[in-house]
């Protein structure tokens, strides 16, 4: 099956296609295409792993090909081409099964709203650029599918467009990333420049043998890692995610778990061998993924809407995938990307239900709704304590799996600072399932009741893998050895290794996190008020995201748009009033004033005349 | 010898030339009141064009003989003029952009009915005059076409263009339809010097008195005649091609123009300056080319940049637009200034998807224009509701004109962008960048004009793009999506004709 995975990410692209040219006429096509696509992907997954499984000669890294010719200029043969290989297919497991599961949620979620079709239909392309993205076997349809998936964020964030703030949203996601795109684009260019292809295999063997030099590599690292830090949402480029909400609920459970925000993480693992070879790419990449971390879980400590405390969290777990990665162990970040992918999709989905349900978005109007949805709570709940790193969830694994990456990576300081995140993690999942599922349920909310089948069935597929998924990293048979089996770069690893220490540091760091929650919001003797009164500047700075979306929105009014408005008023008066229009009043004027010479009137000649031969005999007498 | 045509091709060659020509004599004979018949006569004129291009196009062989095109004829054989037509993959695909492009500019001119059969004649020989710069092969036709080209532009907007009044900002169509005229024929004058200057050179030189560019190629020019006279062609058709600081004619021609002169003006007639740099300019002088490369990349970087961020101070949709063609006729002339051929092959490419994708914007402002009767960004909000076809349309130019994969536009900035960057670097880094102005720009506009809440009471009887309008913009997204998701075959070609001016620089 492995020569039909081209199949996957193709699918879905044909039934956009399809919807978005013909679905207007077949509106009850929609669903059916996207959805029918993207399971006969996940199927075909499945075989393609089964496949590569079964394939002899493990662990030597395996990766399997195919490509055709897109382009042929200049003597250089241009290819699009995709390749199989253990990230890859980490990778299209997850897309596809959050894909699926979030688009059968949608079915009934969105049931009712008039652009049903374009819906699914971008939902597909979303899908399918991704898709093509992670099995890429060059930088050229690599960058192709990454804008890709861009601008589908772009219309799904937007999908409310007639709002004005969804439609800012939009725009504000598309812009930042295109900055980092920026980066990410002359990157692929100077590799080309130096190196002649866009091959990852070719452009990597180059990087092993020392066909490139320390400053092309450490420059490509970072341009790419720009690439990432806008795609990812990295700080300072991380102001998007939030606003992302604006988009319908489904569009963030699959921005936030499989899409778009991975990418970033997926490229820097995917070019994992120029980290390896340049210290301070890696350093740029753990100090940026430890700070956003660090930052944006102490913004997700106060803000109220359950969407933005989920999006704050997203960030931390991004910049905690990226902290692993800086410290060399692209089997922890992927793992966690993994984990945290199904994790988040049940958290959003089930933020989704909720405000379905009861209507509310703002945690502090909720309280005590697992009376009225206790399926939806118990989901939330596994998803919360997956992420907020309780054993046996999920979550659990792969932050310890981190944490002991970024002790053996980077030593102790650093290994603090991932224990100090993962506190924080516990505690703004503690606060969120506490606030909104336990204590005392408020009148107004009386009437919420439990979302339906359609709805909770793929979150519970999704609750029991975030409960399971864990176990991946254990040792089972000679031929799954652990997901550190599975995938690595460079060294080859052992299956999971628990360092006890850190395992019993952090396991106590998040149960007291999530005790510490409890009491806050539950059992109510720990007061949050007094807290905020005695730090309420540090409160402000929270509440208000440091105020870098103030800075940028500054930048944007006084510089950019003035810039702008400079250039085009030194266009019109300058070039255009002064430089063209004044040319041709030069050319009037001296029309006008030459009028004179030619006026018909003899004796002004005949003046002309006399004056002339005067001249001409004084200058003959005087030479 | 008297003249030569080589067979079926070569007819098809001077038919396509000539038919819009005599269409248009043709066309001063019919009832000046028959509104319908004009209209149906134009359209039949413009799609039998069409055909003949896509044939051409389609059945090109790019290692195949090229003189099976060749059309020849003794004109004034005392001072070497001939009237010589031909066809090179350079030519073959921007033949095919102006046969698109005038056909879907009479579609979208249904709704011409102020004197729609003089609009016809003068669009006509407008359309007969690109077709013959981009055919001819001898420098003494190629300009009488390219005045021809010009001449009628300044009619075309003088009489059925709009004026723009911001209270503070009144641009009259008198005004753009003036500098139109004046500015392209200052250019002109430029080239005719160059023109002049190297048919008496090579007669001096050869003894030969010849207009023919496969004749003057082959002469021996002084360096210092070449660094001289290449400044010439290289303004003089810059300026066509919108080259910076001559560019102010573009956008005030564009936003006074009516729609299918938009179309045809920013779609094509810009492209006669960069064809005439890369085909006469590059092939004749290659030394003065080289020598003055540099500058040209510079220029084009200084449009690139410029354009983009006038853009963004713009208030008018067509002055948005017309400030996005500065910006994105900049890519080409950096692409022809690098002398690299994946950038030189871009920049073609670039001609072909900028002119398409152009005149999909202007086709769809044109249309919403028609039934706002406003192109005020400030004023216009949330159309979207009421102009879904229009918007995705609208979208479609402005994610192609952000260079989005997927659409031509996207290929044409990657060759670019790889030839810039390794010969300059800075300047690739630049080019760059500018493509993520286009993005500002683009959003602001579309996120403006379509998205956001709409004024139920004053759009309440909006109505959308109709048949024909669509039909345009299908055709136009078409062509922009064919080769932004497989250029193969458009590159190739391009490819192929590229490939020998390049050798004449030794790469």
């Amino acid at each position: 099956m492995m020569e039909y995975a081209w199949l996957i990410p193709v699918m879905p692209a044909i039934a956009f296609f399809f919807l978005a040219t013909a679905g207007r006429r077949l509106p009850n096509w929609s669903a059916i295409a996207a959805t029918g696509t993207m399971a006969a992907g996940f199927i075909i997954f499945w075989f393609v792993l089964a496949d590569w499984l079964s394939m002899e000669s493990l662990p030597e890294i395996k990766a399997f090909g195919f490509s055709i010719d897109w382009m042929k200029a200049g003597g250089s043969t241009f290819t699009w081409g995709m390749v199989i290989d253990p990230i890859s297919l980490v990778m299209l497991g997850l897309i596809t099964a959050a894909a699926l599961g979030i688009q059968v949620y949608t079915w009934s979620y969105m049931a009712h709203e008039p652009r049903f079709t374009w819906f699914f239909a971008v939902h597909s392309l979303f899908a399918a650029a991704m898709l093509t993205l992670v099995m890429a076997d060059n930088l050229l349809l690599l960058y192709i599918a990454w804008e890709l998936v861009g601008i589908c964020s772009y219309l799904l964030i937007g999908f409310f467009y007639e709002r004005r703030s969804a439609a800012e949203a939009a725009k504000k996601a598309f812009i930042t990333t295109r900055i980092g795109d920026v980066g990410l684009l002359i990157g692929i260019l100077l590799l080309f420049a130096k190196t002649g292809t866009f091959e990852l295999s070719a452009i990597f063997a180059l990087v092993e043998n020392g066909g490139l030099s320390d400053t092309v590599i450490t420059a490509a690292a970072v341009l790419f890692f720009l690439g990432a830090i806008g795609k990812s949402a990295q700080f300072p480029l991380h102001v998007w995610l939030p606003d992302a909400m604006e988009g319908p609920t489904p569009v963030s459970a699959l921005v936030h778990s499989a899409t778009m925000v991975v990418a970033g993480v997926y490229l820097v693992a995917r070019m994992f061998p120029f980290y390896e070879h340049s210290e301070t790419a890696a350093l740029m990449v753990t100090l940026i993924g430890a700070f956003t971390a660090i930052g944006a879980a102490a913004i997700a400590l106060v803000v109220t809407d359950i969407k933005r405390i989920l999006a704050y969290s997203t960030l931390t777990d991004l910049g905690f995938m990226m902290f692993a990665l800086g410290a060399g162990s692209v089997t922890a970040g992927m793992f966690h990307l993994l984990v945290h992918g199904f994790s988040k999709a049940i958290l959003f989905l089930g933020a989704g239900s909720i405000s379905h349900g009861s209507g509310q978005t703002d945690i502090r109007q909720m309280g005590g709704l697992y009376r009225k949805m206790p399926i939806t709570a118990v989901i939330f709940g596994i998803g919360a304590f997956s992420l907020g790193g309780i054993p046996p969830f999920g979550g659990f694994f792969s932050k310890d799996e981190v944490i002991t990456a970024v002790f053996d990576g980077r030593g102790l300081f650093f290994m603090s600072i991932a224990l100090l995140i993962g506190f924080m993690k516990a505690l703004y999942m503690g606060r969120v399932f506490f606030a909104v599922f336990l204590g005392k349920l408020k009148p107004e909310n009386e009437h919420a009741h439990e979302s339906p089948v359609v709805m909770l069935a793929p979150m519970l597929v999704f609750a029991f893998l975030a409960l399971t998924i864990g176990f991946m990293a254990l040792n089972y048979t000679d031929a799954y050895q652990g997901f550190g089996y599975f995938v690595f770069a460079g060294e080859h690893q052992e299956a999971f290794h628990l360092n006890k220490g850190i395992a019993i540091g952090s396991i106590a760091l998040a149960v007291s996190g999530f005790i510490l929650t409890w009491l806050a919001y539950v059992q109510g003797s720990l007061k949050t008020e007094p807290i905020i009164r005695r730090f309420s500047g540090v409160h402000r700075v929270l509440i208000n995201k440091y105020y870098v979306d103030e800075v940028y929105q500054w930048v944007i009014d006084k510089v950019v748009l003035v810039l702008g408005r400079f250039i085009a008023f030194f266009d019109r008066v300058f070039i255009n009033d002064i430089g063209v229009n004044g040319t041709g009043a030069i050319a009037t004027t001296t029309g006008r004033i030459m009028r004179y010479v030619q006026s018909g009137k003899l004796y002004t000649y005949a003046m002309g005349m006399v004056v002339g031969f005067l001249g001409l005999a004084l200058a003959w007498w005087v030479s | 010898m008297v003249g030569v045509v080589n067979g079926i091709d070569s007819v098809l060659l001077f038919t396509l030339v000539v038919t819009p020509f005599f269409g248009a004599a043709a066309l001063a004979f019919f009832p000046a009141d028959s509104h319908k018949l004009i209209h149906w006569y134009s359209r039949l004129i413009a799609a039998s064009g069409l055909a003949i291009a896509a044939y051409l196009f389609i059945t090109f062989d790019t290692g195949g003989d090229l003189s099976k095109y060749t059309v020849d004829f003794d004109w004034l054989p005392s001072l070497g003029i001939r009237f010589t037509l031909g066809l090179s993959g350079i030519t073959v695909p921007l033949v095919l952009l102006n046969a698109i492009i005038f056909f879907g500019g009479v579609l979208i001119s249904w709704n011409v009915d102020h004197r729609p059969k003089d609009f016809f004649i003068w669009l006509m020989l407008l359309v007969a005059g690109v077709y013959g710069v981009f055919a001819s092969r001898d420098l003494f036709f190629l300009f009488f076409f390219y005045e021809l080209a010009v001449v009628p532009m300044y009619l075309l907007v003088g009489v059925w263009g709009s004026s723009t009044d911001f209270g503070t900002f009144l641009r009259t169509k008198e005004y753009g339809a003036m500098k139109v005229m004046l500015v392209l024929v200052a250019g002109s004058v430029l080239v005719w010097i160059a023109i002049l200057a190297m048919w008496m050179e090579a007669r001096e030189i050869t003894g030969i008195a010849d207009f023919s560019i496969a004749g003057l190629s082959q002469v021996e020019f002084s360096d210092g005649f070449q660094k001289l006279y290449y400044p010439f062609l290289m303004v003089g058709f810059g300026i066509l091609a919108g080259l910076w600081p001559f560019h102010t004619w573009s956008p005030d021609g564009h936003v006074a123009a009516p729609t299918a002169v938009s179309m045809l003006h920013a779609g094509v007639l810009m492209k006669l300056g960069a064809f005439g740099i890369l085909a006469v300019g590059m092939v004749i002088l290659p030394v003065g080319s080289r020598f003055w490369a540099p500058t040209l990349i510079g220029l084009g970087t200084v449009n690139v940049l410029y354009g983009a961020i006038s853009a963004m101070g713009q208030k008018d949709l067509k002055y948005v637009i017309g400030y996005s063609s500065v910006s994105h006729m900049g890519y080409v002339l950096m692409g022809l200034g690098t002398l690299d051929i994946l950038a030189v092959d871009g920049a073609v490419l670039q001609m072909f998807s900028h002119g398409i994708m152009t005149a999909l914007f202007f086709a769809m402002v044109g249309v919403i224009y028609q039934r706002t009767h406003s192109r005020d960004i400030t004023i216009l909000e949330g159309l979207g509701k009421r102009m879904g076809i229009t918007g995705v349309f609208l979208a479609v130019a402005g994610l192609t004109s952000l260079g989005l994969p997927g659409f031509s536009s996207f290929v044409a900035e990657l060759l670019i962008f790889i030839g810039t960057y390794r010969t300059y670097p800075i300047l690739g880094v630049l080019a760059v960048i500018g493509a993520a102005i286009t993005a500002v720009y683009i959003l602001r506009m579309l996120g403006k004009v379509f998205f956001g809440p709409i004024d139920e009471e004053r759009w309440k009887d909006l109505t959308d793009a109709n048949r024909m309008e669509t039909g345009v913009a299908v055709l136009l997204t078409g062509f922009l999506l064919l080769w932004g998701l497989y250029p193969f075959r458009i590159v190739e070609i391009i490819d192929s004709g590229v490939v020998p001016i390049m050798e004449r620089f030794g790469s």
